[in-house]
């Protein structure tokens, strides 16, 4: 909301009209001629090697799942093989003109673009670059197989073998595939090539890939991304919230103070009329063509076009036309390549959904014979030359094929000898300072001069004076401004980090952490998103992946649903999916709610804490705060970082000499005792933890019970060991946290501690979390929430009878069992 | 016709009440007018009385329950009179819903109310609930968990419970000793039937630590017995001195027993190898005696400890062991006290036992069974046939540690000092 902007109501309501201008469809005209004049008859034999590589590939694998034989050699493949047979010509064309700092991301069915990207590179990569590429991944294992037992005449025919085994050997998920076999099928890829990860998700490289364009964008990197779909994908939210967030006006008219670039970034639709089974265009879809949703999305339409994806040569045309507008800063472009797919949706499609007929009329149509019989009708090359190309592509497809299914030269991950291959690859544990020593990061003022950390200088870094009174809020340094400093430090320390989200800038965050964030920040590296869960998080894995560092924020922790996708599936799993290739440094904030009713006030670390892959913490006080940010923003994990809206005006109630101006560091995993005591334990999740604190002065003033409350922090990763001690110590715990009970996170630690601790329990761990409703208005928030009471009552009923204690809530066996029968 | 009770609305603010004490129990006889029980709000306190007369038919709420206001509170009317509708919440009861619930909140934190051995801690299908921490600490102390009054949740003995029992001394689970146990199981002369008749006892716990310290006695050490005996005729006729002049001296009741302890820890001062510890890769030898004496106690076989008895005078040993005894059988005695015994006695003398095989009480390396006296026939100096009283001593001892003639040399120097007791109290 920028306020150089004014919306005037004056202009806002003049009649006018929309207008569009036309969107090309097969407007492709050009003459071989005119193409061989242009590339020359080589690249256009090239071409052709190119698209039979791919088909010869992709026919090795379909006959591989349907008749476990290729060749005369046996195999059968249990994993997943979505082909792409009849659609080489796009993937071709595609990739023709991309450059080795292009990007490519694609779907779950792209074994053809990964070859074609993969050709394209290293026919453009000199022989000494191709080699190193090649020595210095995975440490040479890949390239051993291939240089040890594959014939070639040069490094480039080298590097096509290894091309080839390495996608296959992934496939077959072998440890000499490209991602060690943890990706398998549908997310082979490899960097060094431009080829970025493919994604099982339908369009789940949408904000992916935006993420990528953002990253060449903010860091002012070299080439262009591309986000391959397919036609099905465009019915996908996360796709259709990158296109936009992909056109925000902003980028062209605020960044670089309005010097009009945007998004390098090209939306390239493999259009073959299925979504799997749903045909888009006349059952599942109304824009008739993809292209037309460019209009959509910006006055530029996003330069769409439609253009035939059977022909190789009309689809390098455009890409290449649209790789020159999104160099020159005309992006976001949108291509809809009209293609087909020949071969099942998987080898277990019986293609219900099309007819014999319609599939025989695109086979005969096939892009690979029609451009063979066009080259060699206009003298490009002869049949005998074709044949020659095609025989070659089959005994090298062979030789590959038997190199990727053999145990001893393409093993698979030993996890017998070798337990934890898969779990040591879940986090990569790193501490960087920053993503990129060495250059300066871009900021507006000396941090010195920042308005509030000219504030936070005057303010007191502990809770109380010395005669033990509590300072007024507004004199406190709060929890809000522990996550500021150790954020603003990070800005000024890691080029590459950027913060995005609704409502960031300008408005300084809904809960005013990023107040001061403006004053100091160019818009490319802190800016307001557009209310796109999907993207804004989708978008952070994209950046992730391509090497920088990205703190963003879903505002409320009930918009994690919106972003359910991206965090679970995508943040979370590519680093070990890649088999730590990729690292994935993001701080995703989201802030648990009260007095904003059902769907804004959920605590849902539970959901969070379920998938591998994430670091999940909830850090209660300034000095945890700040401690856990700047331990989070200097790794190179994901980490969902909890915070609460009712205590980030909390000052500092623990560290007596306060919470240190510079930059220091809490261990994610480690539970903090903020109370000593000897009679029972309280761990607490989140800001219950000073409901505990109330809680334990009753205990001791009331019952003569000494309480010792620990604060978990973290939540995963987690150790036991100091809540085992105490546990030993006093026998008996309670655990507590805001979220709703029934498979809580709370009762995974109860179920934890029994395990660790049974035979020092004088009663099972019992569970205080809020009720199994939806969270009623604010002025019930007692009968929700856990209380001081609360706590105090399950001691009572479930742990240690309190002499003279009437409870308030129910704790009885009966009312627990009637719950649970009820749902509730 | 069934009447059942509600909870008085004592003003409008009022939602529920708190019931304080039942002047009723189920099956009572009520007189209209009696006083049921008692409640209070937050501000008074009310006594509720009958409005019918008839019997106590069911206590819907306990002693310290919050009850709603105009909830069914109890139920009066004919005995054996279906009360289910009147159950709470409305919903059909059980019949045994009948029965007043335990008031078992109110007293909480508060020492248990009954005494530790009046409680058993069972619940109603006979099954003790124990807190895995309370069973830990039982077992550390030697305490029996059963006998403790439960004040958790449920009837679940905690912690807590356990330490109160530990805190008012209440007996130690008893050590491995010799003696029979205290509770036999009752079997019955069956009459020559034709089918075996029986009845399974269920071990008690006690029984169930004797049994097996017992069997890791013996299992793990290599124990053998020696037998002597001796003429008791000049530590009966020292007994007779004493008891006769026992008051006007101020003199304890000093027993034979007393007496063969006392023997025994002098004694013993001249054999360390049998007052002693066998510690697996070492032997402790201790430089006094601590004595322990084996009890039948109400509860199974104890063995307090008289510490230093060698130092003792014969009155103050005989007072000191009567002390531990009593406190043994009666229950109190202090958990150290029932460990760190060098060597023990045991006698079976009144029964008249002649000679048995005493069971080693592990660290310790020997034991020595105390037997009664018999009379017998031996020649005297003139040849002729004299009777005397003779007292049987069986010295079990481990054979790792001791050998048998050092545990047969004791022997003799203990029935040569009983035999001259009185110049043996000159040393």
């Amino acid at each position: 909301m920028p306020k150089s902007q004014y919306v005037d109501p004056n202009k806002v309501f003049e009649p006018e009209f929309i207008k569009f201008k036309d969107i090309p469809v097969n407007q492709y005209k050009k003459t071989l001629a005119e193409e061989e004049k242009e590339f020359g008859k080589d690249e256009l034999v090239r071409i052709y090697h190119d698209m039979r590589t791919i088909r010869e590939f992709e026919t090795m694998l379909n006959e591989v799942k349907t008749k476990s034989e290729y060749n005369g050699v046996q195999y059968s493949n249990p994993g997943p093989a979505h082909l792409s047979i009849g659609q080489e010509a796009s993937a071709v064309g595609e990739a023709y003109n991309l450059d080795i700092n292009d990007l490519t991301f694609g779907s779950h069915r792209s074994h053809g673009e990964i070859l074609a990207k993969g050709l394209s590179s290293i026919q453009k990569l000199s022989d000494e670059e191709l080699t190193k590429v090649m020595e210095e991944f995975l440490g040479g294992d890949t390239l051993k197989v291939v240089k040890e037992h594959t014939e070639f005449k040069s490094v480039k025919e080298l590097a096509q073998n290894f091309l080839l085994y390495g996608a296959l050997a992934e496939i077959f998920a072998r440890t000499t595939g490209f991602n060690r076999g943890l990706g398998g099928s549908m997310h082979a890829f490899f960097i060094p090539f431009g080829i970025m990860p493919n994604n099982a998700i339908v369009g789940g490289s949408g904000p992916i890939a935006l993420g990528a364009a953002l990253y060449k964008y903010s860091n002012h990197k070299e080439g262009i991304v591309v986000a391959n779909f397919g036609d099905g994908a465009t019915g996908r939210g996360p796709v259709l919230e990158a296109m936009n967030f992909s056109n925000m006006d902003q980028i062209k008219k605020l960044w670089n103070d309005g010097a009009g670039k945007g998004l390098p970034i090209l939306f390239n639709v493999f259009d073959n009329f299925y979504g799997m089974g749903g045909q888009t265009r006349g059952e599942t879809m109304g824009f008739d063509m993809v292209a037309r949703l460019g209009a959509g999305f910006d006055p530029d339409e996003m330069h769409a076009e439609r253009v035939n994806g059977y022909d190789p040569l009309a689809v390098i045309d455009a890409v290449g036309r649209q790789k020159k507008l999104l160099q020159a800063g005309k992006g976001p472009c949108l291509l809809d390549v009209v293609t087909y797919r020949v071969s099942g949706h998987s080898p277990s499609d019986s293609s219900t959904y099309r007819t014999p007929e319609e599939i025989e009329a695109w086979k005969e149509a096939d892009p690979i014979l029609a451009y063979r019989k066009k080259m060699v009708a206009g003298g490009i090359a002869s049949d005998a030359e074709f044949d020659a190309i095609d025989e070659k592509v089959k005994n090298r497809m062979t030789s590959i094929m038997k190199l990727a299914i053999n145990d001893e030269l393409s093993p698979r991950m030993d996890l017998d000898k070798n337990p934890n291959a898969i779990a040591d690859l879940m986090y990569s544990n790193q501490h960087v300072a920053s993503l990129e020593p060495g250059r300066e990061p871009e900021v507006l003022i000396p941090k010195e001069e920042d308005p509030r950390v000219k504030s936070l200088a005057t303010k007191e870094r502990y809770a109380f004076d010395k005669d033990g009174k509590m300072f007024s809020k507004m004199k406190l340094f709060g929890v809000r401004d522990g996550l500021f400093e150790a954020i603003i430090d990070k800005f000024y320390e890691d080029p590459t980090t950027i913060a995005y989200g609704e409502d960031n800038r300008d408005w300084g965050g809904a809960f005013a952490v990023y107040r001061g964030l403006t004053e100091a920040l160019p818009y490319h590296r802190f800016f307001n998103a557009p209310i796109s869960e999907s993207a804004i998080v989708g978008s952070a894995v994209g950046y992730a992946m391509c090497g920088g560092r990205a703190i963003v924020e879903l505002m409320y922790a009930d918009f994690i649903g919106c972003a359910g996708d991206e965090i679970f599936n995508q943040m979370a799993k590519w680093q070990s999916m890649s088999a730590g290739i990729l690292k994935m440094p993001i701080v995703l904030r989201v802030s648990v709610g009260s007095k904003y009713g059902a769907q804004h006030s959920q605590d849902w670390t539970a959901l969070t804490a379920h998938i591998p892959g994430l670091k999940v913490v909830f850090p209660a006080t300034p000095y945890d705060a700040k401690g856990l940010m700047a331990e989070a923003l200097e790794g190179t994990d994901p980490v969902v970082f909890f915070e609460s809206q009712r205590i980030y005006d909390k000052g500092e109630e623990f560290h007596k000499e306060g919470v240190p101006t510079g930059k220091f560091f809490i261990p994610m995993g480690e539970p903090d005792v903020k109370v000593p005591g000897k009679d029972i334990t309280i761990l607490t999740i989140g800001a219950v933890l000073y409901r505990a604190l109330d809680a334990a002065k009753e205990l001791k003033e009331k019952y003569g019970l000494e309480a010792e409350i620990i604060d978990a922090r973290s939540i995963v990763p987690f150790n036991y060991g100091p809540v085992v001690e105490s546990v030993k110590k006093t026998g008996r715990i309670v655990i507590v946290g805001d979220a709703c009970e029934r498979n809580s996170v709370m009762r995974d630690m109860a179920s934890t501690i029994t395990e660790l601790a049974f035979d020092y329990l004088d009663a099972p761990p019992v569970v205080v979390g809020s009720r199994n409703w939806i969270t009623p208005c604010f002025e019930l928030d007692d009968k929700f929430f856990p209380q001081a009471s609360t706590i105090i009552d399950a001691i009572s009923e479930k742990i240690l009878p309190l002499a003279g204690r009437v409870p308030k809530a129910n704790f009885t066996t009966l009312e627990k069992i009637d719950r649970c029968k009820k749902g509730v | 016709m069934a009447t059942p009770v509600i909870m008085p609305r004592q003003g409008q603010s009022v939602e529920s009440c708190i019931i304080t004490s039942w002047a009723k129990k189920v099956g009572d006889e009520v007189k209209e007018g009696d006083i049921l029980f008692s409640y209070e709000t937050d501000k008074s306190s009310f006594d509720e009385v009958a409005q019918v007369s008839g019997t106590m038919l069911a206590i819907l709420y306990g002693e310290g329950d919050e009850v709603p206001c105009l909830e069914n509170v109890c139920v009066i009317g004919n005995a054996g009179e279906d009360v289910s509708a009147f159950a709470k919440g409305g919903e059909a009861a059980p019949a045994a819903a009948a029965e007043a619930p335990k008031a078992e909140a109110a007293p909480a934190a508060e020492a248990p109310k009954a005494e530790a051995a009046a409680t058993k801690a069972e619940n109603t299908d006979g099954r003790v609930f124990v807190s895995p921490r309370a069973k830990l600490l039982a077992e550390k102390t030697g305490v029996d968990y059963t006998l403790a009054t439960p004040t958790g949740p449920d009837g679940r003995i905690i912690e807590r419970d356990i330490q109160t029992l530990l805190d008012k001394g209440v007996q130690a689970a008893p050590k491995a000793e010799a003696a029979p146990a205290a509770e036999a199981p009752k079997t019955e002369a069956a009459p020559a039937a034709p089918a075996a008749e029986y009845e399974d006892v269920k071990l008690s716990n006690v029984r169930k630590v004797i049994a097996r310290s017992m069997h890791d006695s013996l299992a793990n050490s290599a124990q053998l017995t020696l037998n002597t005996s001796f003429d008791a005729t000049s530590i009966q006729k020292y007994r007779a001195g004493v008891k006769a002049n026992a008051e006007a001296m101020g003199l304890q009741n000093i027993t034979l027993n007393d007496i063969v302890v006392f023997a025994a820890a002098k004694t013993l001062v001249d054999f360390k190898d049998l007052n002693a510890h066998f510690l697996d890769d070492k032997i402790r030898l201790f430089k006094d005696v601590h004595m322990g004496i084996a009890v039948d106690t109400p509860r199974g076989l104890l063995v307090p400890t008289v510490f230093n008895a060698n130092h003792l005078s014969l009155n103050d040993l005989a007072k000191e062991s009567k002390a531990v005894i009593n406190e043994a059988k009666e229950g109190h005695i202090n958990p150290d006290k029932l460990a760190g015994a060098s060597f023990t006695v045991t006698n079976l003398g009144s029964f008249g036992i002649e000679t048995f095989t005493p069971v080693i009480n592990p660290p310790q390396v020997a034991i020595l069974g105390v037997c009664g006296i018999q009379t017998r026939v031996r020649a005297g100096k003139d040849g002729a046939v004299e009777t005397y009283p003779a007292m049987t001593l069986s010295l079990t001892i481990d054979h790792r540690a001791v050998d048998g003639a050092p545990g047969a040399k004791f022997l003799k120097a203990l029935a040569t000092n009983l035999e001259h007791f009185e110049q043996l109290l000159a040393k």
